[in-house]
This record gives C-alpha cells, structure tokens and sequence, in this order.
C-alpha cells in the first residue's frame, strides 16, 4: 500500500475523530477506493474556489461513526473532506 | 608549512565555503519570501500576515470597486479610517481596488463592512483563493524524435495519429472524422506568428522542446510590464500573478498541457502538433505550484493581458480553462474589460456533468460579449459524461477526453476535462485571425459559433447544438449536418 496512502487515511481519521469529539478508536474504516474527480479541487471545493477542469485521480476514503457515513478525498498533494454538514474542507495540501 | 597543516587548511576551506553557501540560501529564501511584489505591496504588513498568507493559504484581501467619482485620495482616505491598506488598483476596471486589512479580521466581515457603504462602494467581496493539486500523471511519454514520411498534408509530429481531436480515424474505438478537420483547415492556414493566445493557468513550461518556438516573449520596443502598487514584473517570457519577480515557468502541468493544444510547434518531427502549427503562447500565471491561487491574482494577470494590448501586443484571445461555483462581480467586470479591449475569453463549462442553466459554474456562466463557454466531447462525438451543458449558458463543444498534449519536463501525457475542450476552442479562434487579421472579437466569437457542425447528440445541451470546425471557420467547407 502506498505509505502517502496510508498517512492520508490516519490524517483523515484523526480530523473526523476532532470534528465529531471522538476518539479515533469511535471512527471505522469503511474502506478507501481509487477514484476520479471532476477537477483539481477533487470534486470538493471549499467557498469560493476555482481549480483547473481537469479529471484527477486520487482516492476516496469512507468512515462510520456515531450512525452516519462520512466521505474524505484525497490524492498525492491533498485532503479533503467533503460534503461535512453541506461544506467542503481542505484538511492537508 | 608540512602536510598535516595542509589538509587542516583545506577542510577550513571547505567548510566556510559550505557555511556560505548555506548563507547564501537561506539569503534567497528570505528574499524570496520578502520579494519585492510582497514589499511593495504590504508595505505596512508585518512578516508574519505574509507567511500566513503565502505558507497556509489565508486570503487577507478584499476586492472593492468603489463608485464612479470616488477619488483614489479618497479610496485612501476611507481604507486608512478602518486600518486598512490599498494594495492595488486594477487599471482595467475603473474603481476596482485589492484592500488589505491589517487588523487580520475575518475576510467576510471586511467585504461587508465595505458593501454597507453604499454611498461611495458599489460592491466588495472576498478576494477568494483559487485551489488546484498536481495531478496524477496516467501516461507521460518521453520527446520521440524520427521522421515519418509525410502524407495527404499530415504533419510529420510522431505522436500525431494519437491526435484524434485533430484527425481522427477512427481508431480506438472512436468515430472517423469526428474531429475539428485540421488537416481541412491547414490547407488554407497553420497559424501565425503575429497571433498572441494568453494561457491564464499554472503558467506554461516555455523551455519545452516542443513549445518553444512558439512561445511568446515581450518584444524589445514594449516596456516591462510596471504597476503602481506591485512594482516592476519580469515579463520578458509572460506573467506571473504569484510571483512579480519570477518567470511564468509551469510547475504544475495544466497549463503546459493547454499551451500545447494550442499550439505545440507543428510539423517539426517532435511529439504533437497544437492546431495552430505556429502561434505565439503568452503564459499568464495564476496558480502557484501547489495548486494556490487567488480571483485577485486572475483579475491582475487579465488586467495584464489588457494593458500588453494597450501596449502593442497582439494579443486576442484568453484561454481560461478552470472555473467555480462561486461568482465574483470583479472577475466579471474584469473580463467585461477585455471585451472592451476586443479579446476573447474562452472558458470551461466545467466537469460535473450537470446543467449550467440550472447551477452555475464561472468564469463560464458570465453572460459578456467576448465569453465563450465550452463544454467536452469523447472521440465518439458524444458529450463527454462529464462534461457540463446548457442550452442557454454552454455556447459549444469540442474534443476533451483523453487529449495528448505537451507536459513538463518535456513530456507529453493523455488528459480529459473541459479544461482540454476550451483550448481547442481558443486554437481555432487563432486561426481565424491568422487567416483574418483584422477580424473583430465580435465576428470572430460569430464566426466560431456559427461554423459548427451540428451534432445529434447534443441538441438541447448546448446552444450552437455543436462541435467547432476550424475549417469551416475558415471557410474551406459548406457547414456539415452529420444528424440529416
């Protein structure tokens, strides 16, 4: 497994567990798949932000806690979780 | 002196000259962090404003266009009652300002305090940072040089058959000539010298083996480019919004890739041809290496590509191939300025694979005379899946999947996006003018939306219900009706 992968997915995990007042033994991998973006943004922009249109590939990283689903997105450069409480977020770049 | 004390001498040697050369780097990064635009900028903004905006991403300004009569000593006069800085003033947009504030208030809370102020401020808002990644590479092919024969007017570019935009033949599953009929449009011309296309993006690797004859470079009889408030830019190869006193060099990718489509040097047995064999590739840099951009940073680098034409430079057309959700009223005054400077602004309809009429996506959306918007096309002549549409606000389509074009460090890879459909469309509108040199924006946005060829597949989704033509659009051919 790529360890930029994996950092990715400790990173993603740790910021859910924050976000959610958590600890991350409450968060469950649900499971990372390749996937292809609709932009540069990763298909998740934040507000206001533009980003090359261009297909990217990255990965999709899903988590369970507290009964609900949630979605991070990622490539080589960075960590986004999208669609949290209707808002986009950059957490790494 | 005896042996021993040689080499104690020489490793004194060494380590000051390793101990100066450190100094010397950590010189260069101060000075880079400390450049002259960020200087002449921020002149009162502490280093540490300046690290959080440049190393984290933060957006400290606020774009504000203040009413027609309100002086600049009064723009002064107001910015400084609330402790803030007038950092720039876009020369194209008359009363558009960058203000920085110096109290590091929440960006919103700085835009609305100036809306309030309704009797001198016409709008203000956030200056948004702009985001993009470097992307994955698929497939980056290294510079294939050889000679292949020549035939019925191809170029002799190896990689050519693999350009199935320009002459598609049907291969790999695509449909025979669904294309732009390039080998059509060469007959009459293959571009020009004296047409200037500007690549607003991640700046354009102009040292590339296969772009560099093609590249812009500001001639000696026009003036470095100089603003009041930023100082003087090193635009000898282009601009660079992210950086006044560096070249607009690509550390990205895209923008190299969207040169290339354009106008990668044609014919001359290395790698792709662009549809223009020969043009001349302005780069307007925008978006810094990690992707970091601003709308303040997109306004400066049109406002730039203005005042070049302003200057004598013949430059017609903006590619622009990125775009948002969100709308911001001095981009779009921005852009209404080059339309009043007669340059063409081509813009992606975006990759969501929804309805522009019903969701917005700009620069595209903006409803101005010199706006083109683009949507994508698979080598099937269908639209793309993820191609954005609308039949009231996506003008027309043009091949965007799996596009060979040029790449860093004189690469060459395949990728697919509305932001490889824009700059075919920006491709063919420099031809028209190498063909037509004195053709209006006006007629020439008329010209590339009334020579398409009208597919089945994309009635109701965009509004010429068609694919650009370059030969049609330079009059070699009668308008095909594939769907009759």
């Amino acid at each position: 497994m790529n360890p930029t992968r994996d950092k990715l997915v400790a990173r993603a995990k740790t910021d859910l567990a924050e976000r959610l007042k958590l600890t991350p033994n409450d968060v469950r991998e649900l499971g990372v798949s390749d996937a292809e973006f609709p932009d540069m943004a990763l298909g998740a922009p934040e507000s206001g932000e533009m980003s090359a249109q261009m297909i990217s590939s990255g990965w999709r990283i899903k988590f369970g806690a507290g009964g609900k689903n949630y979605e991070y997105r990622a490539d080589k450069y960075q960590l986004r979780l999208h669609n949290f409480n209707g808002e986009n977020h950059v957490i790494e770049s | 002196m005896n042996r021993n004390n040689i080499w104690i001498h020489v490793a004194i040697a060494v380590v000051l000259i390793t101990l100066a050369g450190v100094l010397g780097q950590i010189s260069r990064w101060k000075t880079s962090l400390n450049g002259p635009r960020v200087e002449l900028s921020r002149q009162s903004v502490d280093h540490l404003e300046i690290e959080t905006w440049d190393l984290q991403g933060e957006a400290p300004e606020v774009l504000v266009r203040f009413k027609s009569g309100v002086t600049l000593n009064e723009i002064r006069r107001l910015t400084a009652e609330k402790n803030d800085n007038l950092s720039d003033e876009i020369e194209s947009v008359a009363g558009l300002t960058v203000i920085d504030d110096l109290d590091n208030a929440d960006a919103q809370i700085v835009a609305n305090q100036y809306s309030s102020m309704t009797d001198t401020v016409e709008y203000a808002e956030i200056n948004y940072q702009i985001k993009l990644d470097d992307p994955v590479q698929k497939s980056v092919f290294q510079v294939r040089l050889g000679r292949r024969e020549p035939s019925a007017g191809m170029p002799n570019d190896p990689m050519f058959a693999d350009q199935w935009a320009l002459n598609n033949s049907g291969a790999n599953g695509g449909k025979e000539r669904a294309d732009l009929d390039a080998l059509e449009a060469w007959t009459h011309t293959k571009g020009s010298d004296e047409v200037v296309v500007a690549v607003l993006d991640s700046g354009v690797d102009f040292t590339h083996v296969d772009l560099i004859e093609n590249m812009w470079v500001r001639p000696a009889n026009v003036p470095a480019y100089s603003d009041d408030e930023l100082g003087t830019f090193n635009d000898i190869n282009g601009y660079n919004g992210t950086d006044a006193i560096r070249d607009p060099m690509d550390d990205n990718g895209h923008g190299t890739h969207c040169a290339g489509i354009i106008g990668a040097e044609g014919d001359n047995a290395i790698g792709v041809t662009g549809i223009n064999q020969k043009v001349r590739i302005m780069p307007l840099k925008f978006l810094g290496r990690g992707g970091y951009g601003s709308t303040n940073d997109a306004i400066e680098a049109i406002n730039y590509a203005i005042d070049r034409k302003k200057n004598g430079v013949n430059v017609r057309i903006i590619s622009a191939s990125w775009g948002s959700t969100s709308r911001s009223k001095a981009l779009e005054d921005t852009i209404r300025a080059a339309a009043d400077a007669d340059i063409l602004f081509v813009a992606a309809a975006g990759n969501d694979g929804s309805d522009n009429d019903r969701r917005a996506h700009y620069p595209s959306n903006y409803d101005l005379p010199n706006v083109i918007s683009v949507a994508a096309l698979d080598r099937g002549d269908q639209l793309a899946s993820f191609s954005n549409y609308g039949l009231k606000t996506v003008h027309v389509a043009a091949p965007g999947k799996d596009i060979l074009s040029t790449w860093l460090n004189n690469g060459y890879r395949e990728a697919s996006g509305t932001s490889m459909a824009t700059p075919y469309v920006s491709g063919v509108a420099a031809l028209i003018i190498a063909s037509d040199p004195n053709i209006t924006m006006k007629n020439l946005r008329a010209r590339i939306l009334g020579a398409s060829d009208d597919l089945e597949g994309l009635k109701g989704k965009v509004q010429t219900e068609g694919r650009i033509c370059a030969a049609n659009s330079l009059g070699n051919i009668v308008k095909e009706h594939s769907h009759e």
